[in-house]
């Protein structure tokens, strides 16, 4: 597992998973440096993105357009895209914008990261 | 000020008791405040603070009670030295004014050093002050009169109409601070003086470092200050105008008691509105019954005092003075009288100075002096070149008339003053209808004035829905159901009001006041296409109004908006019980709106309502947050609306939508204005129910923002960001906040955005 802070966000790597932190405040510019965290995963070979909100407190809608544009670049990636650790204020926003409805929500990260690694398995058995 | 209002106050130059004085308390606030902020001037020109005062007079509109009853005021308050001074009708010079000013000024100086007010009411002479001057007090007196005794034998008037006028000003700091109240109401009794007097009390009053208020008639005194040199910027404004009706009905009623005079309603209103106000008139009229032991119960009563009073009492004396000051040359005087009369009746608005001058058989600057004198006491308008004798009072024209008839016509002394009284009786009436049909008339103007982009239940434009609906239903149920009504209108701002009679010669048969033409606009901002006019109008009918008069009303409106060339127009017909079927039927084929008098009642309050709720809203619970745009700010807003909400005790669930709402209200308003201050400014209304919040902004809103606000406004934001891309997803902020709040509003605003939104507090069931 390695974990690097570009551009003050945390991230690491499960196998290829790779797993976002959020920060408290997900804006404009948070959101971008997500997008940014997220974009070099996938180009680094990630084939499933977690983004873990269990330090955001609050979100704003342009935050949330910017996740829907990481869920469509991953989308296009083939990969999978699992949010962990959402609160439930925060949920209700991402129902009313229609956003749950293109990405799974996990529990927490462990819980996104063990899915993950059972629906990579049978989509790699699938594919061999 | 901290004197308490039922606190005794001693008469001191008063000439009614603090309790009797009616009619005039928030200029005696304003005026007692204005010394008292004064007191604490140390020298002139501290900015921000106007050190003078200028009352601004309309003709009889009365100020001198008025200053007496601010001078006892601040004697007793005991913080400034209080002056007060009115110049003499008697003594028209400019140097016998001056120096009965230097004596009134000592006088009550003395008085006041003294603690003694009835030294103020006494004639006494230089001497005898400087026997009463109080012992820290007389070297600076005896000086002044040692200088004012070589002024006096001196050659220079002028030199010594200053050296009297600025007197004041030798006061030393450490004896008190001056405040002189000027009263220059008989200034224009001045104008032949070898000295401008007018210019030397400005002069004097605005170079000294002294506080004061300078009160005279409004032409006069900004014509002087403006002689003068004066700056307007450094003085503040107070405009005197006759009494308001439910002042003026006061004072009558306290005037009659305090001279046992036994007067009814009707003749209380009537003398009201017959005395236009005039607190002069209106104490002379019930003085002179009392005189004469009269009671003011019946109309007769009240026209035959008038009538006397009229040709031989006190309002004649007033008028002739008036007149003789004017123009003290018999001749003159019977020409003017007969150019003013005559100006009247033939309905001829405006006459050139060239024809007065030759009717009047003066030369240019005389005739040019006398116009001006009639413009000041406006009795006539002049503006240079024409000359306007039609807007004159009734009182002063039934004066001139009589006058005219006995002066010039040589009739009977016994005719004239039965057909002035059988005018006079036959006017009563009529008088009192007018000012009926007027505060009907005004009522509707003034609904129209607030109509200012508010949200009202629609249905108060149909008198047919709203009795379907509320036909039987008491007051509350129909306020409850109007509360909850969902299909609003939103009305138009309206910027001038104006009679249809001024559009329209023919609708004078119904009424000055029964039609309204309203200039308006809708929509957030001021556009041609936005541009509207409502045409109302007050259908007389007692019964529900038919189909014929219906038509006629609306056929009368639609050709004024024809003639007049309004593009587009909002027709409404108010009648007392609304429409019937066939002519609501009528209404609706014609886009006319038609409401009941209840429906009109019913607006009223809610219109009401709406502006004394925001003018609360502005004195209580109310916060205010200014944030620079940019960073992460917004979440500042978010915090302190958290805090507020708390304190209402909203869910944890509804904060977190309450931060959200302002969070992304705070990014519209930082990305949709192109802000010259580059700041978001917050208010939170805290109310028992419901938290309000207006986010705003200034700057010039990008024209594609403004269509789609203006597009929000109209259809109450209805939902429609289905967009897919990111650059649509960016629109969901307004989504967002229609979502999470219960009410979310643009308000109308010159510059920039302004959302409000409202969140109202559900108690946990």
């Amino acid at each position: 597992m390695r974990e690097s802070i570009g551009s003050n966000v945390r991230s690491h790597c499960v196998g290829t998973t790779a797993v976002v932190y959020a920060s408290d405040y997900l804006n404009k510019l948070t959101g971008e440096r997500i997008e940014h965290e997220c974009k070099k995963q996938l180009d680094s070979g990630a084939r499933a993105l977690v983004i873990d909100f269990s330090d955001t407190e609050l979100v704003n809608s342009i935050g949330i357009s910017i996740l829907l544009g990481i869920i469509d670049i991953a989308e296009k990636s083939g990969a999978l895209v699992v949010f962990s650790d959402v609160n439930d204020k925060i949920v209700q926003l991402f129902d009313m914008l229609g956003l749950t409805l293109h990405v799974v929500l996990a529990k927490d990260e462990q819980e996104a990261l063990s899915g993950l690694s059972s629906l990579l398995t049978q989509t790699r058995s699938i594919g061999h | 000020m901290n004197q308490n209002p039922h606190q005794e106050i001693r008469q001191v130059l008063g000439r009614v008791k603090r309790d009797e004085f009616i009619g005039r308390a928030t200029e005696l606030q304003k005026l007692v405040s204005h010394a008292m902020r004064a007191k604490g001037f140390e020298g002139a020109g501290r900015p921000g603070r106007a050190r003078g005062l200028l009352m601004l007079l309309a003709p009889l509109a009365g100020v001198s009670e008025l200053l007496r009853q601010a001078y006892d005021e601040l004697f007793n308050q005991r913080e400034v030295v209080p002056i007060y001074f009115a110049l003499p009708q008697t003594e028209t010079t400019a140097v016998s004014a001056a120096i009965e000013f230097l004596n009134t000024f000592l006088l009550q100086y003395i008085a006041y050093r003294r603690g003694e007010p009835s030294l103020c009411r006494l004639s006494l002479t230089l001497n005898d002050l400087v026997q009463l001057a109080p012992a820290g007090d007389l070297p600076w007196i005896e000086e002044l009169i040692e200088a004012y005794n070589l002024q006096r034998f001196g050659k220079d008037d002028r030199e010594l109409v200053r050296f009297c006028l600025t007197a004041p000003n030798r006061v030393p700091a450490s004896n008190g601070r001056p405040f002189v109240m000027f009263d220059a109401v008989q200034l224009a009794n001045y104008l032949d003086s070898a000295v401008p007097l007018a210019t030397e009390i400005v002069r004097a009053l605005l170079f000294s470092n002294l506080p004061f208020a300078l009160a005279g008639l409004r032409r006069e005194v900004l014509d002087a200050v403006a002689c003068a040199g004066g700056n307007f910027g450094s003085l503040e404004l107070m405009r005197l105008e006759s009494l308001k009706d439910d002042e003026a009905r006061d004072l009558v009623v306290s005037a009659a008691s305090r001279h046992q005079v036994a007067i009814n309603e009707e003749t209380r209103d009537l003398m009201v509105q017959q005395f236009e106000g005039s607190p002069f008139f209106i104490t002379a009229m019930l003085q002179a019954a009392h005189e004469r032991n009269l009671t003011l119960d019946s109309y007769l009563a009240c026209e035959r005092l008038y009538v006397d009073e009229l040709m031989g009492g006190r309002l004649n004396r007033y008028f002739s003075s008036v007149l003789e000051h004017l123009a003290p040359e018999t001749e003159t005087r019977a020409a003017v009288i007969r150019l003013l009369c005559e100006a009247v009746p033939t309905g001829s608005r405006t006459s050139s100075l060239e024809a007065w001058r030759k009717r009047l058989n003066l030369d240019s600057i005389e005739a040019e002096q006398l116009l001006r004198a009639l413009h000041i006491q406006e009795l006539i308008n002049w503006d240079g070149q024409t000359v306007d004798a039609t807007g004159s009072s009734s009182l002063w024209k039934d004066y001139l008339k009589s006058r005219f008839r006995l002066d010039a016509l040589r009739e009977p002394r016994a005719l004239v003053v039965a057909d002035v009284m059988a005018d006079a009786l036959k006017r009563a009436p009529q008088t009192i209808a007018r000012h009926y049909r007027k505060s009907a008339g005004l009522r509707l103007r003034g609904l129209l004035d607030k109509f200012n982009f508010q949200l009202v239940p629609k249905r108060l434009f149909d008198s047919a829905e709203f009795a379907s609906s509320y036909k039987g239903a008491t007051a509350e149920e129909i306020a409850a159901g109007l509360d909850a009504d969902t299909e609003l209108l939103r009305l138009p701002q309206v910027f001038h009001t104006a009679s249809g009679v001024s559009f329209s010669p023919e609708l004078r048969q119904f009424g000055e006041e029964s039609s309204v033409v309203a200039h308006a606009f809708e929509g957030g901002n001021y556009t041609d296409a936005n541009e509207i006019v409502w045409l109302v109008a007050k259908v007389d009918s007692k019964l529900e109004a038919d189909r014929n008069v219906t038509a006629t009303w609306l056929d009368r409106l639609e050709s004024l908006a024809r003639q007049s060339g309004f593009s587009r127009a909002q027709t409404w017909l108010i009648a007392n019980e609304g429409f019937s079927a066939e002519a609501t039927e009528l209404l609706r084929e014609r886009n006319a709106y038609g409401s009941s008098q209840q429906q009109f009642e019913l607006l009223s309050d809610r219109l009401t309502d709406a502006a004394a709720a925001l003018q609360q809203s502005v004195e209580a619970n109310e916060f205010t947050l200014i944030l620079p745009m940019g960073g992460d700010n917004e979440l500042l807003a978010a915090t302190t609306v958290e805090q507020l909400a708390r304190r209402l005790n909203f869910s944890p669930e509804a904060i977190n939508q309450i931060k959200t709402a302002v969070v992304e209200a705070c990014i519209n308003a930082a990305e949709h204005s192109l802000s010259p201050d580059q700041k978001i400014y917050q208010r939170f209304r805290v109310e028992s129910d419901k938290l309000v919040i207006t986010i705003s902004s200034r700057g010039i809103v990008p024209a594609n923002i403004q269509g789609h606000i203006e597009e929000r406004q109209r259809e109450q934001l209805r939902h429609e960001d289905n967009g897919e891309d990111t650059e649509q997803r960016r629109g969901w902020g307004l989504k967002l906040i229609k979502t999470l709040m219960d009410e979310v509003e643009f308000e109308r605003v010159d510059e920039g955005t302004s959302l409000r939104m409202t969140k109202y507090l559900r108690k946990a069931s």
